[in-house]
């Protein structure tokens, strides 16, 4: 058997050796020694696979696919008959929630009786975005988040969530911290509104 | 007495999660997203480099999914295979746009110490920390249909015929691919080796403590 002999018949690193091929290698150092420079790389291939199966894709991922597959099965795929009642009780819930979510939004300032001035901070207060939300000055992909609603109850990893789109006036934008035209502030705008279990919204998404 | 025949609770296979999946089944949704996620995520992870590519791709593989756009045949290969086959797709699209920065090969070059230690076998550095990080490295730097067969095959344990499958080519080829990987690893981790500081520009001086 020649080197040329020997390399195309043993491509294998994992396997041993057979009779052949050990009397090659014991003939031949340089493919002795080649083969075991590329075990010794199979080796270390092997510790990096190991080193890294610990790693996957974060949290958010599944949950967003989970929200993204419930929306598509609840509009695509008959539920069976004897859970008929689970879909129309999300969907009400759902349509509640976005109903409180516009009313929330688009509701115009407290009047704020005038014995009652001290409280009036706190009323603006609780439409005042988040610290950590993200504005569209924020960065390029700012557009594309959801933003979450002020007050609402966290996301928690491996939540059932639920995504709805709706129309809202586009001076609901203006309570998430979005700049908005006076002139066009009566227009619609498509917005996408994450649900939680409990059916209240959690994150809002403006779709233009 | 009757007895009833001992049968074992084996788990669902990729197909039967996926027809209850189409029937509607979240669970079987999310069980088959926790089954096949890591390995799609790291297979981007190691193509591209960079952690953000990874998530995407990741989330646009089973979005594909779960809208069917990916036109899966179970006679004519296995589900994992197909979804490595869409994030293959996907991620060469990515480095196509030109949005595949190396994001960790930047972190971790400036991150890395200095080697000290003078070595006369730049593979026997392969059993530390560093020596690892430098092979990942140096997969990275692979060429493309070159990286992808070190990854699926040796990183992620894909048999050589769902690999072809995945990349759309013979086992032959397979094979002879990751040969010529192999060599280029070698190659690689002994140009790395002796471009280390280390190497020539220390001498062994005296010990003091």
């Amino acid at each position: 058997m020649n080197c040329q002999e020997f390399w195309n018949t043993m491509p294998e690193l994992a396997h041993e050796a057979e009779d052949g091929h050990l009397e090659h290698l014991g003939e031949c150092s340089a493919c002795a020694a080649l083969l075991n420079r590329q075990r010794t790389l199979a080796s270390g291939l092997r510790m990096l696979a190991a080193d890294w199966r610990s790693v996957e894709a974060p949290a958010r991922v599944e949950s967003r696919l989970t929200a993204a597959f419930l929306g598509q099965a609840g509009l695509a795929v008959r539920r069976p008959a004897a859970r008929w009642w689970v879909p129309v009780a999300t969907w009400a819930a759902a349509a509640a929630a976005v109903v409180a979510l516009a009313v929330f939004l688009t509701r115009d300032r407290p009047v704020v009786p005038a014995h009652r001035t001290s409280s009036s901070g706190v009323q603006l207060a609780a439409v005042k975005p988040p610290e950590d939300l993200e504005t569209p000055g924020d960065s390029s992909d700012a557009d594309n988040d959801f933003i979450p609603i002020p007050n609402a109850a966290r996301i928690e990893p491996n939540e059932d969530l639920n995504l709805v789109r709706v129309e809202v006036p586009r001076s609901a934008m203006i309570a998430l911290g979005y700049a908005v035209n006076e002139d066009r502030a009566s227009e619609p705008v498509e917005a996408e509104v994450v649900l939680g279990a409990d059916g209240l919204a959690r994150a809002v998404r403006f779709v233009e | 007495m009757i007895e009833k025949p001992m049968t074992p609770n084996l788990p669902e296979t990729d197909d039967q999660l996926l027809v209850r999946m189409r029937r509607g089944d979240d669970q079987a949704f999310v069980a088959l997203y926790r089954r096949r996620q890591a390995a799609i995520y790291r297979f981007v992870l190691h193509m591209s480099g960079s952690a953000t590519v990874a998530e995407d791709v990741t989330q646009e593989v089973f979005l594909a999914l779960i809208r069917e756009q990916c036109g899966y045949d179970p006679q004519r290969g296995t589900l994992s295979g197909y979804l490595f086959g869409i994030a293959r797709k996907l991620v060469l699209r990515h480095v196509e746009r030109g949005r595949s920065d190396v994001a960790l090969e930047t972190d971790m070059e400036s991150s890395a110490p200095p080697q000290l230690m003078v070595n006369d076998n730049p593979l026997t550095d392969l059993i530390d920390r560093e020596g690892i990080e430098a092979l990942r490295r140096s997969v990275l730097a692979l060429p493309r249909r070159y990286r992808e067969v070190v990854v699926l095959c040796d990183l992620e344990e894909v048999d050589y015929g769902e690999a072809a499958f995945v990349l759309g080519c013979p086992i032959g080829t397979v094979r002879s691919r990751l040969h010529r990987a192999r060599a280029l690893l070698l190659e690689k981790l002994s140009q790395r080796w002796h471009h280390r500081p280390g190497v020539g520009a220390l001498k062994p001086i005296r010990c003091l403590i």
